[in-house]
């Protein structure tokens, strides 16, 4: 029994911090906030390409395939320590589409995305979503028809994010119109430049953007298509146990933030930390935190031993989201009528992070899979109960 | 040693890759405390005036648990504090009545901490052997674990000291051959840390009374009076006016220790569940199919997965020497209200028959207050972590 890291594992994470502190400016931190994640500017691509450059997008894969060869606790421990610099990593590509095309993809879709996806030079963006279909994923029907040598793709993506500024959409569409509905969906790479694509912007409330996608008589190359036709939903399915993760620390960085202005900030003659309510909150925090920690590498070690995490994974995210909202209500408490103060108002704790945080953290807990969907799992995976 | 410790069973439940002796240690106890221990026989120790069965007793000092965690010069098995945890885990799933954790975690590791080379020679051995009984008089008549709670003085007299005052809460006195004391040697000047002292007493000493406290889950909780109590000068434990720091470190193993007997009690509650969830049917399915009740569930299985990383991460930090303060704070903060607001799940998922004397999950209920309760609760080491997190 072992909690600790390796000695390599620990030295990488010397080497990350090193790394992140030479090569992170803050022109990438605002150009990420505005963008809502670390995608799309002009600095991000020079900085992912860095990264990938030292096979840190993709420790894990293969060589052959511009990875390390190294382990998912490598990875877990770059995206962690990314996510606490204020940068989480998540990249549709290296972390979604990637692992699925290596794991179910054709040896000629893998020599053509996988290496230029490690090297940081293309992106993908992520089209499962549709207005009917959200949590039931199973009920999309973008229609994909079969036309020979490709397919001709009609209908609408919703909540589409990074669309506008990403090089592929890596979609699921409808390629069987009869029969039960996750027997006919298959996956496919579009390049976002096609012809009768039109992407229209959804602002969040968190400022950043996601979008509207339209398909209007879309030609895709049948060899874009990942895997068995009408297979999709099952790679999906597979796929979400090994992605679904939330990295613990994109939150930790702010919660420290906040625990030096309670330190730092004198009320009634006494510092913030000294009332009781407070120091009671704020460990309560550390302490969830901590879980949060043990939660997450306990994936990464599940992965490394190629067993396959899946109410794990599920709890990982929903106690992490979770617990990033409590952290946002904990440091409005603790601000007090401070915490209303946005960026750029001379008075604004924090510069204004946490009325940022505040607002954004509400998605959390929705996307990839809402915190109802993940207690679903957790019940009918963990413990056997029954399907409703 | 290797990364071990996320493991998972083909089953989906977690298991942390115990050694092999562990693992051993854990099966054998399994078996041998679902035989010996049902919850007719927890509901019989709580009724019971000693509290525990002397059969059993001799049982368990056969299987070597009594000198699980101490060195073999005194008669132990040279455990570590891992091995220590697998089986009160085992305990803590069965609901273990009697003075196992008063003697081995207050007491043992009080003596482990601060005896001398004589004391521990002297009464380890007889720990091992099962001739005696030990425990740990600290908290009075606040209830807290707090320095300032010490008032029970000891004066010296000569070549001995004489004590004078009341502890409440004493688990297992009434049984115990020798309870530890932590008395006041010295009157606080600002500090309440300072001039705090241990004291080994003999529990047939004149002038030492003990009432046991009627309790919640039945266990034996004593008040302890001592009036005039003599104890000779080399009954004193560790240095003079220096017992707190010994104290902190016994707070917080005997804190984890505690998480451990709470997870397996935890399992418990959820094997008591679970099944018959899948099994009840109203409404025409099982009511473990519906999503209200899957939920609660999932919180149940969130709290008590978490619970376990909690502990397992805090004993092996003991186990591998590295420090562990703030871990086993955190830890004992979140199993205990973990392990209550998981109870309380399984209470309301059961519905009507878990509210029955005769239903096992009650006897968990009860076990997760008390527990909490013991060697400060949520709210008093999250105070504790706050103090490590340098606020
Ligand atoms: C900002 C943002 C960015 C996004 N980015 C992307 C992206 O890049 N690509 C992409 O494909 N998608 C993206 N999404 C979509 C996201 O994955 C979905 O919003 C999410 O899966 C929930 O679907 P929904 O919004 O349709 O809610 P619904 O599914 O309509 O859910 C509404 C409510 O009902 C509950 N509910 C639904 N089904 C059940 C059930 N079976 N049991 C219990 N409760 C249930 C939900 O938990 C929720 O509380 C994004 C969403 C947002 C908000
Ligand atoms: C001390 C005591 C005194 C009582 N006195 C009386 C009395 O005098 N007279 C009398 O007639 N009865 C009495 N009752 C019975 C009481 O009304 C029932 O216990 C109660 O209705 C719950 O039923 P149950 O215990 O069978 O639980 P179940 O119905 O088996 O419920 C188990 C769990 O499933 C949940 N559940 C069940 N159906 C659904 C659903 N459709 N959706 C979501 N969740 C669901 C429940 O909320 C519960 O969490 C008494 C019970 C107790 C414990």
């Amino acid at each position: 029994m072992d909690f600790g890291f390796k000695k390599e594992e620990s030295e990488l994470i010397e080497e990350v911090r090193e790394f992140i502190e030479q090569k992170i400016t803050s022109e990438l931190v605002e150009e990420t906030h505005q963008l809502g994640a670390i995608y799309g500017g002009a600095e991000a691509r020079e900085f992912i390409k860095k990264l990938g450059a030292r096979g840190w997008l993709t420790p894990a894969w293969p060589r052959d395939y511009g990875g390390l060869d190294s382990s998912e606790m490598v990875t877990y421990i770059i995206r962690d320590e990314m996510a606490y610099a204020g940068l989480p990593l998540y990249f549709v590509a290296a972390y979604n589409a990637g692992p699925m095309i290596l794991r179910d993809g054709s040896e000629e879709m893998k020599r053509e995305f996988l290496p230029p996806i490690a090297r940081g030079e293309i992106e993908f963006a992520l089209g499962y979503t549709e207005p009917q279909a959200g949590s039931d994923l199973a009920a999309l029907n973008i229609r994909a028809e079969d036309r020979g040598d490709h397919f001709l793709l009609n209908g609408q993506k919703m909540f589409n994010t990074s669309t506008h500024v990403a090089d592929y959409h890596w979609l699921a569409a409808r390629t069987n119109f009869d029969g039960p509905k996750h027997k006919g969906i298959s996956l496919m790479v579009v390049d976002l430049k096609s012809p009768g694509i039109t992407i229209r912007p959804l602002i969040t409330m968190a400022g950043w953007r996601t979008n509207e996608v339209y398909y209007d008589d879309v030609v895709v190359p049948k060899k874009n298509m990942m895997g068995e036709k009408n297979r999709g939903f099952y790679y999906l399915m597979g796929a979400l146990d090994f992605e679904r993760m939330f990295a613990p620390s994109a939150y930790k960085r702010l919660f420290e933030e906040i625990v030096d202005y309670a330190r730092e900030t004198v009320f009634n003659g006494r510092p913030l930390s000294k009332d009781p309510l407070i120091r009671q909150k704020l460990a309560q925090m550390a302490i969830e935190l901590e879980v949060s920690k043990l939660l997450y590498y306990q994936l990464a070690y599940i992965l490394d031993r190629e067993k396959i995490p899946n109410y794990q994974a599920s709890m990982e995210k929903m106690f992490a989201t979770e617990v990033a909202q409590r952290i946002c209500n904990t440091g409005m408490e603790v601000l007090g009528l401070y915490g209303q103060l946005k960026k750029g108002d001379p008075r604004a704790p924090l510069a204004g992070k946490l009325e940022f945080f505040y607002r954004s953290s509400v998605v959390e807990t929705i996307y990839a899979g809402t915190s109802e969907i993940q207690r679903n799992i957790i019940a009918e995976r963990g413990l056997g109960l029954p399907r409703g | 040693m290797q990364k071990e410790v996320w493991a998972f069973q083909g089953d989906n439940r977690m298991d942390y890759d115990l050694n092999e002796e562990q693992q051993i240690l854990r099966d054998s106890a399994r078996s041998f405390l679902a035989k010996q221990c049902p919850g007719t026989f927890v509901r019989e120790m709580a009724e019971d005036e000693k509290g525990y069965t002397s059969e059993l007793w001799r049982k368990m000092v056969e299987l070597g648990w009594m000198g699980i965690l101490f060195p073999e010069q005194y008669g132990g098995y040279e455990g570590s504090f891992l091995d220590l945890a697998v089986l009160l885990y085992e305990m803590g799933y069965v609901c273990l009545p009697g003075p196992y954790f008063s003697t081995v975690v207050h007491g043992g590791i009080t003596l482990l901490e601060a005896g001398s080379e004589i004391q521990k020679g002297e009464i380890l051995p007889k720990v091992a052997s099962g001739e005696e009984i030990l425990t740990l008089a600290w908290t009075e008549s606040g209830g807290s674990y707090a320095p300032q709670e010490i008032s029970l003085k000891a004066d010296l007299h000569h070549d001995h000291y004489v004590l004078t005052g009341t502890k409440l809460f004493v688990p297992d006195a009434h049984v115990a051959g020798k309870i530890i004391c932590v008395a006041r040697t010295q009157e606080p000047a600002g500090d309440y840390e300072e001039g705090v002292s241990l004291f080994i007493v003999e529990r047939e000493n004149p002038g030492l009374t003990v009432h046991v406290h009627s309790t919640l889950a039945g266990d034996k909780q004593c008040e302890v009076e001592f009036n005039q109590v003599q104890v000779p000068g080399e009954n004193l434990l560790g240095e003079l006016h220096m017992g707190w720091p010994v104290l902190q470190k016994v707070l917080q193993k005997a804190s984890v220790a505690k998480c451990a007997q709470m997870i397996g009690g935890g399992q418990r509650a959820i094997d008591l569940t679970v099944p018959y969830l899948k099994e009840r049917e109203q409404f025409g399915r099982p009511v473990g199919s519906f999503q209200a009740v899957k939920h609660h569930c999932a919180n149940i299985l969130t709290l008590l997965d978490t619970s376990k990383f909690m502990t397992f991460q805090a004993a092996w930090r003991i186990s591998e020497g590295l420090s562990f303060e703030k871990e086993a704070s955190m830890c004992k903060a979140w199993v205990s209200d973990s392990y209550r607001q998981l109870v309380a799940l399984a209470h309301q998922v059961m519905g009507g028959i878990g509210f029955m004397e005769e239903h096992d999950l009650q006897l968990y209920f009860k076990q997760a207050k008390t527990s909490e309760l013991a060697f400060g609760d949520a709210r008093f080491h999250r105070e504790l972590v706050a103090q490590q997190l340098g606020l």
